[in-house]
């Protein structure tokens, strides 16, 4: 099963990147449309309408006094309603099936919406009372009618929207969670990769010159590693600011001490190595040792370590925004699930908000590791499992 | 002894590490603190004033040594939020901390422990498997999605526990209280468990069975000996430093996930003190939740380091020798 498996989560993993770059043209999707928030993915619940609009528009050289359109509607009532155009002289009725409401017979522009209590009061409704279902009592054969001149439309939003429905902002969830894979393969892989040459860098110098430089980055290494990362991070994002950029040089200053470790040990492991020694013995520059041997030698592990580090930093990111500090204009997952918790998406029972970007996540960190698992395998699988000893847990999780 | 007074020391390096960050950080902010702090229009003989009275026109040395004294005595400053001293809000989140981090460590090192034996002990087995889906879990899954899941499931969906908070409201008395306090963190602390539980028994059961092949454990087979007697006296005892390490290695990693679980949980923890102070600019509550987060680390690797010694024999024996 193994070797069917490398294809498959690389084939996720295009997909993905794909999607991320050109997810939002492909499908149209435009940030500025809303819909009533919550509303449920439009497959879901076919009693209620997604959006229906409607409109008439009077014509002048047909001479007509009454102009009408009619809509058949067997939904439940809408979340939201609203009449927006023009009028000359006459009036604009709406005909339900059981009465007909005058919306207006004064001349003017219109814009109108089933929410305002002015518009409530003058339909003879009360201030609490929900006006859309007033406008949408029965199933039935509804018409909007203007009588005299003018134009009118009017449009009725219902609680389905879109693939993925809508968040408590009424923003589609499936443009939402698009874009979301932008930021988690950009902070994911920007910040290993830093993180990867900067840890490289370090792992080499420590391996290849030892003594008291060694050291020094070896204590260096021990004390990143026992201080929590999270708080840490959190505190930075509030002193330096909650962008993107500041986010992965974060990120990448306390992510590369693994790399380092795995960098030194295999450089530790080479440096007195027959062929080195042979290679000093011949009058090798140390630089040319360093980066002409040992850095390709260890450059096979370290594509599979960035690809093992990016979960990791793809969880961070997430961890960040879910606490909601990152960049609020900037759609993340993280971000999407912070805004599901913070705003009651359990109230309303809105898994469409919750289980995507979570699931997404998962799944973007599951492929990188498969990946990585792959790289590792093909790179050394003897240096892997010295350098790396959960390696090969890792391993046998994705088995 | 000597080793002790190395991992002792490390602990100390760390702390030390952590106050220079804590220090520094809040201090290559763009403009000084006075700034930050005080209205512009105050004349500058009241900011001078002030700035004496807070010792910053003193050298920096010496303002980081009375930093450091302050720190080390507890002694936070005021809460630029509620101007009411930190450690006062602080010291009576600590102990939900703990509350919420000490079970689930026990917990999830026990149910790793236990379930990474079994695996190692029944290849191929449900258990086996269980544990491999734990370790996938535990390295992919966010903690707070699973968090989420277990809410909208078990606090929503079927209400059985609580959705948020440390206790009820309004607070029962007496054995009550007690009992409401356990209720309050069960999901909490069930939802860290199972997250963390699958990376110990992955690790455990890789180890058990690399443990299980070795020829002394064929030769205390060999000799008759019970096999839970093989299994535990021999096999799990050589595995059980690695293993410590390992406790050790996720300790930083479990105390800065209280934050997201404190958070998912509206709990009354440091870490959702420290996510406040964050969201708020408030620096100085900012930094003593930092400070004492990283401070619950460096004891707990200090209490793994005393295990440690107690575990490995080469440890102890040198440590006797000494």
């Amino acid at each position: 099963m193994s070797k069917p498996r490398g294809g498959f989560s690389a084939a996720v993993l295009s997909l993905l990147a794909l999607l991320a770059i050109f997810g939002p043209n492909v499908f149209g999707l435009k940030d500025g449309e809303m819909a009533p928030p919550y509303s449920k993915p439009s497959w879901m619940d076919k009693s209620i309408v997604s959006a229906e609009t409607l409109t008439v528009k009077s014509d002048a050289s047909r001479g007509d006094v009454s102009y009408s359109e009619n809509i058949r509607w067997n939904y439940a009532p809408p979340k939201r309603v609203s009449f927006t155009g023009r009028l000359d002289f006459g009036r604009i009725e709406w005909v339900t099936p059981n009465r007909a409401f005058v919306l207006s017979d004064k001349p003017g522009e219109i814009d109108l919406d089933a929410r305002d209590i002015p518009f409530k009061r003058a339909m003879g409704a009360d201030p609490f009372d929900d006006m859309a279902s007033v406008l949408f009592p029965v199933s039935g054969d509804y018409s909007l009618r203007v009588v005299g001149q003018g134009e009118i439309s009017m449009r009725a939003e219902g609680g389905r929207w879109g693939l993925l429905g809508t968040d408590h902002r009424g923003r589609d969830t499936a443009t939402l969670f698009v874009r979301g894979i932008r930021v988690s393969l950009m902070v994911g892989i920007a910040a290993t990769f830093i993180a990867a040459v900067l840890g490289m860098s370090l792992g080499l110098i420590s391996g290849y010159a030892g003594g008291i430089v060694d050291s020094l980055i070896m204590r260096i290494v021990d004390v990143l590693m026992s201080i929590p990362t999270l708080p840490i991070l959190m505190v930075l994002s509030s002193v330096w600011g909650k962008g993107l950029w500041n986010l992965i040089a974060v990120l990448s200053i306390f992510s590369w001490m693994g790399t380092a470790r795995t960098v030194r040990a295999i450089t530790l492991s080479l440096r007195d190595a027959p062929w080195v020694e042979g290679l000093r013995a011949l009058g090798a520059k140390r630089n040319y040792i360093v980066f002409r041997h040992l850095l390709p030698e260890t450059l096979p592990l370290l594509l599979a370590n960035i690809a093992l580090g990016v979960p990791g930093a793809i969880l961070a990111e997430a961890g960040i925004s879910f606490l909601g500090l990152s960049d609020p204009r900037l759609p993340s997952w993280g971000r999407m699930l912070h805004e599901a918790h913070a705003y009651g998406a359990f109230t309303t029972g809105a898994w469409w908000t919750i289980l995507p970007p979570g699931l997404g996540i998962a799944v973007i960190c599951l492929v990188f590791m498969d990946i990585g698992r792959k790289l590792e395998e093909r790179a050394d699988p003897r240096l892997a499992a010295a350098a790396r000893p959960d390696a090969e847990s890792v391993k046998e999780a994705l088995e | 002894m000597k080793t002790f007074l190395k991992r002792a020391g490390g602990a100390l390096a760390v702390l030390a590490a952590v106050l220079v960050l804590n220090f520094f950080l809040f201090r290559i902010m763009p403009g000084d603190p006075l700034t930050a702090i005080v209205d512009p229009r105050f004349s500058p003989e009241a900011k001078a004033a002030l700035a004496s009275q807070w010792g910053l026109d003193r050298p920096i040395s010496e303002q980081f040594l009375v930093y450091v004294r302050e720190m080390l005595s507890f002694r936070f400053g005021l809460s630029m939020m509620t101007g009411a001293p930190v450690w006062d809000e602080l010291k009576n989140r600590v102990p939900n901390t703990v509350a919420l981090l000490l079970p689930s460590l026990v917990f999830s090192t026990l149910l790793g422990l236990w379930l990474g034996i079994k695996a190692a002990l029944r290849r191929g087995s449900l258990v086996e498997r269980i544990v491999l889906l734990g370790g996938a879990v535990s390295f992919s899954f966010p903690s707070f999605f699973v968090q989420l899941l277990l809410l909208m499931c078990f606090s929503y969906a079927f209400p059985l526990f609580p959705l948020r908070g440390t206790s009820s409201v309004p607070p029962p008395e007496g054995f009550a209280a007690a009992l409401d306090y356990v209720w309050h963190l069960a999901l909490p602390v069930f939802s860290l468990t199972i997250l963390g539980f699958g990376g110990f028994a992955l690790y455990i059961r890789n180890m058990m069975v690399k443990a299980l092949g070795e020829d002394y454990v064929t030769m205390a087979r060999a000799r008759g000996l019970a096999p839970r007697r093989v299994v535990w006296n021999h096999a799990f005892r050589s595995i059980l430093p690695p293993v410590l390490t390992i406790v050790l290695m996720s300790l930083p990693g479990i105390v800065g996930g209280a934050v997201i679980t404190e958070t998912v949980f509206s709990m009354n923890g440091v870490g959702r003190f420290l996510l406040e102070a964050t969201n708020s600019h408030d620096y100085p509550a900012a930094s003593a939740a930092f400070f004492l987060l990283a401070l619950l680390t460096v004891i707990c690797n200090l209490i793994a380091d005393i295990c440690y010694v107690i575990v490995d024999p080469r440890v102890r024996r040198e440590a006797a020798h000494e």
